[in-house]
């Protein structure tokens, strides 16, 4: 008969550690974002044009694609880690799969608008 | 979400260190949900681009404005303790139990509010001309 074995999760491991890696590295994209456009610009004097200024440089479209991959997985992870603190263990694969969905949706929908680009209507 | 779930979050451990943990879920479920609203109305450029001024129309609202003070605190007070968590589970780990992790925390709250109290005083003070005050 076949014995059951449970090999140690070692992805579960490679999520904690870089949970902490892109949670440094989020605190200068994230606050630098929020420090540029809150702060010293202000949601007032942003418009469309404003966008494309910005993405016209390629700098900014990657710093922008960074903070995307970075701010999205540790988010979604995050949000993953505290449903399955309510959930029983049946049901984690689902809880993982649902994850994967939203990030899988929210990841192509930034990534089409920073490839894309801003379309003049 | 169980009843024995619901009661850890009130009794579990406790002190400024549990207190500390319940923000840090609290402010980071806060800012997923706004990354979540903001790649939606950011993707708009590309996909409505006649729309994006009607979203942006939305953060210029008086409630949001308001809201987004407390956006960037929950960002910032994120990014403090964040960086504390990996600072001790990274490099002191030994250090988690004892006295030293409940003065962490309270350095961590001082640290997010000197931070946050420039962008406020200036995001309030747009807040207050939008109000004409």
């Amino acid at each position: 008969m076949a014995r059951v074995i449970h090999p140690p999760k070692y992805h579960e491991m490679t999520a904690w550690k870089w949970m902490r890696y892109s949670g440094l590295l989020l605190i200068p994209l994230a606050w630098g974002h929020v420090l540029i456009q809150d702060v010293l610009v202000g949601v007032d004097r942003i418009d469309l044009d404003y966008v494309s200024v910005r993405w016209a440089y390629l700098g900014w479209r990657i710093y922008d694609f960074l903070l995307l991959v970075f701010a999205l997985a540790h988010g979604v992870n995050g949000l993953r880690q505290v449903v399955l603190d309510f959930i029983s263990k049946k049901n984690i694969r689902w809880v993982n799969r649902a994850a994967f969905a939203y990030w899988l949706i929210m990841m192509l929908l930034g990534a089409a608008a920073l490839i894309g680009g801003v379309r003049q209507p | 979400m169980s009843v024995r779930a619901m009661t850890n979050l009130i009794t579990y451990r406790g002190g400024v260190s549990q207190l500390s943990y319940v923000l840090h879920r609290v402010t980071g479920l806060g800012v997923l949900l706004f990354l979540t609203i903001h790649v939606v109305d950011t993707s708009t450029v590309f996909f409505f681009p006649s729309l994006y001024a009607d979203a942006i129309a939305i953060y210029r609202s008086v409630p949001f404005m308001i809201g987004e003070i407390f956006l960037v605190f929950s960002v910032i007070y994120h990014g403090v303790n964040g960086a504390r968590i990996a600072v001790f589970d990274l490099f002191l780990v030994n250090r988690w139990e004892g006295r030293t992790p409940d003065n962490s925390v309270i350095w961590t709250m001082a640290i997010s509010i000197l931070l946050w109290l420039p962008a406020a005083f200036i995001m309030g003070r747009n807040v207050l001309e939008k109000l004409g005050v």
